[in-house]
């Protein structure tokens, strides 16, 4: 036994001690040589997001987990100037999976002051949906009212892009302007009850008309803690060509503000964020089908609108480390779609959300939401809503 | 609508047309030098004061030891697009990460 356990014992130490030995300057170096970090840079970016919803509407009560919604955002770095970035969404609704292409483009950058995109890109209308709309960013867990994919105005588009920022001594301005194929209208052959809508999805463009746009941002202050912007829209043609929608063109502006700043007088962050939209399209007379087969055209004046203001205060001045984390958010949001459309809608919404900052780039979401419509596809009334969300960004 | 669509349509390439004149012609070399004397009373924002003001503009600023050097490159270039920021907002917030990681 003891001659076994010596045996054992020396076996032991012999290993370690060559093991010891294997770790030389000369192989390291070789080593370390390997990964020296390249030019082209791979990254995987992205958010998600998952939580609990319960909603009242008009007595009607569900609640249900939502689904973790998963965004990964891809960058290849190709040098200091190239980039290829690409973000897919992962969701799931009405018992499917859904995926999506959020955006998908090539930049580069020409100068100091100009970059160009190609593809499919985020929209410069105003900066909810290009910058804030990332569900560890947005700060409750809703897009106000007449935002995202179904709103009003579009989130983004396919086509080429020119932007950048001038340095104005203290102050900056930033541009960006753009062609895209523009969106394309319903005429109502296949969603009647969504005619004279448009639909910013447009992937091959249905007549040979391009919407152009762009926005302008100022940051009149050195700290850059206000910004205001306006944004514009406009396409001579949505409707598909040889249609009698063909000529129907449409102009929309959106106007933009925020504010950011920590005041030492109040303890904390106070952000303050806006935008209005509005969206004006060609009149045209559209076809309505009854039950009995019987067609009745119809026109209306097709203008919409919608509008959010937010304020946020984050107490990063106080003394507990947990009162440090919170933040308040309150929101009001406002959508008004054509009258005597099949999709008229006037709403107003109210959020009011309590977060919780887990990092920078996780946090746990509280909020109560309620929404007074009339009209809309769901008839109008009023629906109230509680959710807790958890949103990470990697 | 199709009188807007122009005005939109020339204003745009005026915007264009303007911007790249701009973009082009301010290049670092033609700049005309400082002085010794306004280099001394020139007020810098450091790379540090530049990541609390602006990358809060959008999200809370993010902590520079979550990404290596490299990491931090690619997401400043995806960053200063995005975000539209200036060449020197984004210089010197790299800069600021890379030496704070």
């Amino acid at each position: 036994m003891k001659k076994l356990f010596t045996t054992i014992v020396v076996i032991g130490l012999v290993h370690i001690s060559y093991g010891q030995t294997y770790n030389n300057f000369k192989i390291d170096s070789i080593v370390s040589q390997q990964y020296k970090p390249s030019k082209t840079q791979f990254m995987i970016r992205g958010y998600g997001h998952t939580g609990l919803n319960f909603t009242n509407t008009e007595g009607e009560r569900e609640s249900s987990y939502v689904g973790s919604a998963f965004a990964p955002i891809f960058l290849f770095k190709h040098s200091d100037r190239l980039m290829f970035e690409a973000e897919l969404e992962f969701g799931l609704e009405n018992n499917e999976l859904e995926i999506g292409l959020e955006y998908a483009d090539v930049m580069y950058v020409l100068n100091k002051n100009m970059t160009v995109r190609a593809g499919k890109f985020l929209l410069p209308f105003g900066t909810f949906m290009e910058r804030l709309h990332p569900a560890w960013i947005n700060r409750l867990p809703t897009r106000p009212l007449g935002f995202g994919h179904d709103g009003i105005a579009p989130a983004s588009g396919i086509g080429v892009e020119l932007r950048g920022a001038f340095d104005l001594g203290g102050s900056k301005l930033n541009y960006a302007v753009y062609s895209t194929n523009g969106p394309r209208l319903k005429d109502g052959t296949e969603e009647p009850e969504e005619a004279g809508m448009l639909m910013f999805q447009n992937f091959e463009d249905n007549n040979t008309s391009k919407a152009f746009g762009g926005r302008i941002g100022l940051l009149p202050f050195a700290d850059s803690s206000t910004e205001i912007g306006f944004s514009t829209y406009s396409t001579s043609k949505v409707g598909a060509a040889d249609s009698n929608y063909e000529n129907v063109g449409a102009f929309l502006y959106a106007i933009d503000f925020a504010f950011i700043k920590q005041i030492p007088a109040l303890g904390g962050f106070i952000d303050i964020k806006g935008q209005y939209n509005n969206s004006d399209i060609d009149d045209a007379t559209y076809t309505e089908v009854h039950e009995d087969g019987d067609e009745e055209e119809y026109t209306f004046d097709n203008k919409s609108n919608s509008l959010y203001t937010q304020l946020s205060y984050r107490p990063t001045m106080a003394s507990s480390d947990f009162m440090k984390k919170l933040e308040f958010v309150v929101r009001y949001s406002n959508l008004n779609t054509p009258e005597g459309a099949e999709w008229e809608e006037q709403s107003d919404q109210y959020a009011f959300g309590l977060n919780y900052w887990l990092t920078w780039r996780s946090v746990i979401k509280i909020a109560y939401q309620t929404t007074d419509s009339v009209g809309g596809h769901d008839g109008g009334g009023t629906t109230n809503n509680f959710f807790v969300h958890w949103a990470i960004g990697f | 609508m199709k009188t807007r669509y122009k005005i939109v349509l020339i204003g745009l390439m005026l915007l264009v047309t303007g911007t790249i004149i701009i973009s082009c012609a301010s290049t670092k070399d033609k700049y005309t030098a400082v002085t010794d004397v306004e280099e001394e009373f020139k007020f810098e924002k450091s790379g540090a004061q530049l990541w609390g003001e602006v990358c809060n503009r959008c999200h809370l600023a993010p902590s520079p030891a979550d990404y290596n050097d490299t990491d931090w490159e690619t997401i400043s270039l995806h960053m200063k697009v995005r975000a539209n920021l200036t060449e020197k907002e984004i210089k010197k917030i790299e800069a600021f990460l890379k030496s704070a990681n």
